[in-house]
């Protein structure tokens, strides 16, 4: 079956419009409101109200970094280019702010509400997958404590691949990653091991 | 002496729906004689007919041909939303606007249309929460395959899984399509608890047919127990249905003989389509009447007036509030089962206040 699009709940969401006042400020305003959303126009620089904001358009023909509060790329809502011109350089830079999608200036009289629905799947899936790529990094960085807890399992008179059998069964058991399951297994060794040597030590 | 306007007139009056084009002709030439004769109007309207003949690639060159010879800078007409849209791109080059008087699916808000028929949460919403409680949430969907169709499906399945009901099937025939047997077949096979139709004209008519048939093999399929609901049929098509529409239910912001909308003196419109479009000619005629720089003036400024917010049209959405009542054909003629006051139209269904039955889907309590 075809994955369905999820319709996001747009009454009420809040869009900032980031553009000098113009006829496509207006003509984005009565499509917003149109759909429901509530909307405020801002130029040039953004007010504590966009950090709330739901949606950000953006003007790409004379946007620059400094009018925003993040960094490039690190918008925390979808962002959506509004591009006049079409130059390499003012394409490169929406995208490297992270558009999730565009909506061509001058703006019509229709557009706003697929550009919504394509910039919130979008975000979405960004974020989705940022924080997946994280999660994968922390565990390719717990690499070598996966193959210290392989080890000293071993020195128990299993094999390597007994051992590493070992420890996914108590990360299944504890119902943990196989790199915290290895973290536990390290610490643990670790204390047996610190506790055996010298208790006062420890305390101070 | 009265200012000649001109006002481009284009619906289709043969093909395939032509029944349903012919019911808003009538009201919009209805409408353009009373204005004619209204001594409270300082207007006269002259009508410039174009006939698309159903044929969806005519009717961009006829509305251009309006736009282009004739000084009308307003027109009533379309009757499919493919046609409204193949038409919008010249009313916006040309300045024009297209009065819409047909029941659509929504999720549009062109700067360059006054919709003054429902939209989704005027037809559909109420009529599926209306029917879950009488009938059941398990239903099957029908359309023919264009927009109206596949969009009122998509709205119609997202509030039947929202409400946890269940589709138990959804078909398309082309436009004029009336190979209706595999539909029929599956209907019978799984039994749902009601149909929603969205098919038009022809196909609808050999649907409707053969389901009444499909009710006299197995009493299941009768109304009482899995009757078709429907959000554009009007009494418009129910002398070409005859027996076969008794017992369909359907969804209008107007039904023969009820009061209230249009608020005209003296007015008994023969369909909800026919009181559209003359709501839409009437309303239009008071707008530029008394005005002479309205004739020139933009929507924009056209619907910011009072008189427009006194007719019901919403500024933003450029939609209609309208009533809600669902009825059912009863002897030939629609029995009004229940009626809502009128209500705001939210094209993108994005308000939830918008909707007249109280439990919206997304407000359900969780048990």
């Amino acid at each position: 079956m075809k994955k369905r699009l999820h319709i996001p709940s747009l009454g009420g969401a809040r869009a900032v419009i980031l553009h000098r006042p113009h006829a496509t400020v207006q003509a984005l305003g009565r499509q917003l409101a149109a759909i429901g959303l509530e909307f405020s126009d801002q130029w040039p620089d953004l007010s504590a109200y966009t950090l709330g904001a739901d949606f950000v358009f953006f003007d790409a023909d004379m946007g620059y970094d400094a009018q925003f509060p993040w960094d490039p790329g690190e918008a925390p809502m979808p962002m959506i280019a509004l591009i006049g011109s079409e130059a390499p350089g003012r394409v490169e830079w929406a995208l490297a702010q992270g558009a999730d999608t565009q909506l061509h200036k001058p703006v019509g009289d229709s557009g706003v509400y697929s550009a919504l629905l394509i910039a919130r799947h979008a975000f979405e899936a960004r974020r989705s997958l940022a924080v997946e790529i994280s999660d994968l990094r922390a565990r390719l960085d717990e690499r070598q404590t996966v193959v210290r807890a392989v080890t000293l399992l071993a020195t128990r008179g299993q094999s390597e691949a007994q051992a590493y059998a070992q420890l996914r069964q108590l990360a299944m058991a504890w119902q943990v990653t196989i790199e915290q399951a290895a973290q536990r297994i390290v610490a643990r060794m670790a204390e047996e091991n610190d506790g055996g040597r010298d208790d006062k030590s420890r305390r101070t | 002496m009265r200012r000649r306007i001109e006002i481009g007139i284009l619906y289709s009056r043969q093909g395939s729906y032509a029944l349903m084009s012919e019911a808003c002709y009538t009201g919009a030439m209805n409408a353009i004689a009373q204005v004619n004769d209204d001594p409270a109007l300082d207007i006269e309207l002259v009508p410039v007919e174009r006939d698309p003949k159903c044929s969806i690639d005519l009717y961009q060159p006829l509305c251009a041909e309006i736009l282009r010879d004739t000084s009308a800078r307003h027109v009533v007409g379309c009757m499919t939303s493919w046609s409204r849209k193949e038409v919008i791109p010249g009313l916006e080059r040309a300045g024009g606007t297209l009065w819409y008087a047909t029941p659509y699916e929504g999720f549009e808000a062109s700067d360059h249309v006054v919709y003054t028929h429902a939209c989704p949460n005027q037809h559909l919403l109420p009529l599926l929460h209306w029917a879950f409680d009488r009938y059941g949430r398990s239903a099957f969907l029908t359309g023919s395959n264009y927009i109206w169709g596949w969009e009122m499906n998509r709205v119609a399945r997202d509030v039947i899984t929202a409400a946890k009901g269940e589709v138990l099937g959804e078909r398309y025939l082309p436009i004029g399509d009336t190979a209706i047997d595999h539909m029929i077949d599956e209907i019978r096979a799984s039994r749902p608890n009601f149909i929603v139709n969205s098919l038009i004209g022809s196909s609808s008519y050999a649907f409707l047919r053969a389901y009444a048939e499909l009710g006299r093999q197995d009493s299941y399929f009768r109304a009482d127990t899995c009757p078709v609901l429907s959000c554009n049929l009007t009494e418009c098509e129910l002398e070409e249905l005859g027996e076969a529409a008794e017992g369909l239910i359907s969804a209008g912001p107007y039904f023969r003989g009820q009061v209230g909308w249009p608020d005209h003196p003296k007015q008994d419109f023969g369909s909800s389509l026919e009181a559209s479009a003359f709501f839409a000619v009437y309303t239009l005629a008071g707008l530029l009447s008394r005005s002479p720089q309205a004739e020139t003036a933009g929507l924009a400024d056209l619907l910011a007036s009072s008189e427009a917010a006194k007719a019901g049209i919403d500024a933003e959405t450029h939609h209609t509030a309208l009533p809600v009542l669902i009825a059912q054909v009863e002897g030939g003629k629609f029995d009004v089962l229940e009626k809502w006051p009128a209500l705001a139209a939210d094209p993108y269904l994005s308000r939830r206040s918008r909707v007249p039955y109280a439990r919206w889907p997304n407000l359900t309590v969780v048990k």
